[in-house]
């Protein structure tokens, strides 16, 4: 049995709950990245299911460490994935989210996008949205946005993994050359029932920590997303509802002497 | 009749009667009688004040090819205001009670006008 360890602590759990992504930079080596780079785009089940990618990628202690952050104990490792390959130059894709974000504030899929060759400007790098994996929406609602303040274009080097909530707003971005531009598409699951099993110092559990507001956000929605926040934060911790809107730099008058 | 065409039939005969007439004068009626084309702009404000500042936006020109261009995280205007100011007309305001949102869920992505210009 694979024994994986976290590898995110409090500050890195808080901080995907609020952007949902973690990106991992140019993790994988160079000889596995060209073996991916020749695969044949669309369906690669057979691939991924195979030991080495599983013992290489999937396995991977910092890929895998992630995983088991966020999904908790023995977590789903996928047995099958896809590869989109681009070429030609295109417009890019319409903004859109891959699903719902289930209940709205659990975590239990991570869509994780591997990149075998470096991907710059011009390639038509994947683009995603942070902070926008909790917004449940139609996809094709969404589609006639165009560029988005805080938008993140994945210019990246080879062998970079980027593990995304799933339901974040993401787009193949505009391609305006012909050099070949690939990504993998994989996804963990949880089964087990989230605790604060992560890399921790104490086993008190700190309340959330609002990250900064994003650059697409208005006024009220800074308020929802720090609200959606919490909640996340708390049912990642096993927390009960009752504790859930429990404000930073507040306490009850109870537990004052 | 188009004012503009009037003004260039009138201008015209005399040209005319004067044999001053030239081809220049032609390319000109050619681009007053062109059909307007009209370019579409998407503006999301955060708020639905006309001064705010925006989240997103999207320009849909139909008068040039449709090829990729890099994205950008360069506003082409500071708020609608600004857009109106360099002769943009709104044709769609943000309806404030369509922006309905369920306890903290909500999913749009700031307040929507619609804008145009014929060129």
């Amino acid at each position: 049995m694979a024994v994986i360890e976290p590898t995110l602590d409090d500050a890195g759990v808080m901080e995907f709950v609020a952007t949902g992504f973690v990106l991992l930079e140019g993790v994988l080596d160079d000889a596995f990245n060209a073996k991916c780079d020749k695969m044949a785009g669309g369906n690669i089940d057979a691939f991924i299911g195979e030991d080495e990618f599983t013992k290489t990628v999937l396995l991977h202690p910092k890929i895998a460490g992630v995983a088991r952050s966020l999904l908790g104990e023995d977590f789903l490792v996928p047995a099958g994935g896809h590869h989109h390959l681009y070429e030609a130059p295109h417009l890019g894709q319409t903004w859109h989210s891959d699903g719902l974000s289930g209940l709205g504030y659990d975590v239990t899929e991570l869509q994780c996008y591997y990149y075998p060759q470096a991907v710059e400007i011009e390639d038509g790098p994947t683009m995603i949205l942070p902070g926008s994996h909790c917004r449940a929406v139609d996809r094709e609602a969404i589609a006639h946005y165009g560029d988005i303040r805080g938008q993140m274009s994945l210019t990246v080097p080879a062998g970079t993994v980027a593990m995304t909530r799933y339901g974040i707003w993401h787009k193949a971005g505009p391609k305006t050359n012909d050099r070949r531009r690939g990504m993998i598409k994989f996804s963990y699951h949880r089964q087990a029932a989230p605790q604060r099993d992560w890399k921790i110092d104490a086993p008190q559990i700190p309340e959330y920590q609002n990250q900064p507001r994003l650059a697409y956000v208005t006024e009220v929605e800074s308020y929802r997303d720090r609200v959606r926040r919490m909640r996340t934060w708390n049912w990642l911790c096993g927390l009960d509802e009752e504790s859930q809107l429990r404000w930073e730099r507040s306490r009850p008058v109870s537990e004052i002497a | 009749m188009n004012s503009a065409v009037g003004e260039w039939l009138a201008t015209s005969r005399q040209k005319l009667q004067a044999g001053t007439l030239t081809a220049q004068d032609l390319d000109r009626l050619a681009k007053l009688v062109e059909t307007p084309r009209q370019l579409v702009l998407y503006l999301y404000s955060k708020s639905t004040n006309m001064r705010s500042a925006l989240a997103s936006w999207m320009l849909y020109d139909a008068t040039k090819p449709q090829e990729p261009t890099l994205p950008s995280q360069e506003a082409p205007y500071e708020s609608v205001l600004d857009a109106v100011a360099d002769g943009w007309r709104i044709v769609q305001f943000p309806d404030a009670k369509l922006y309905r949102y369920d306890d903290v869920d909500n999913d749009y992505l700031g307040f929507e006008f619609i804008l145009e210009k014929m060129i």
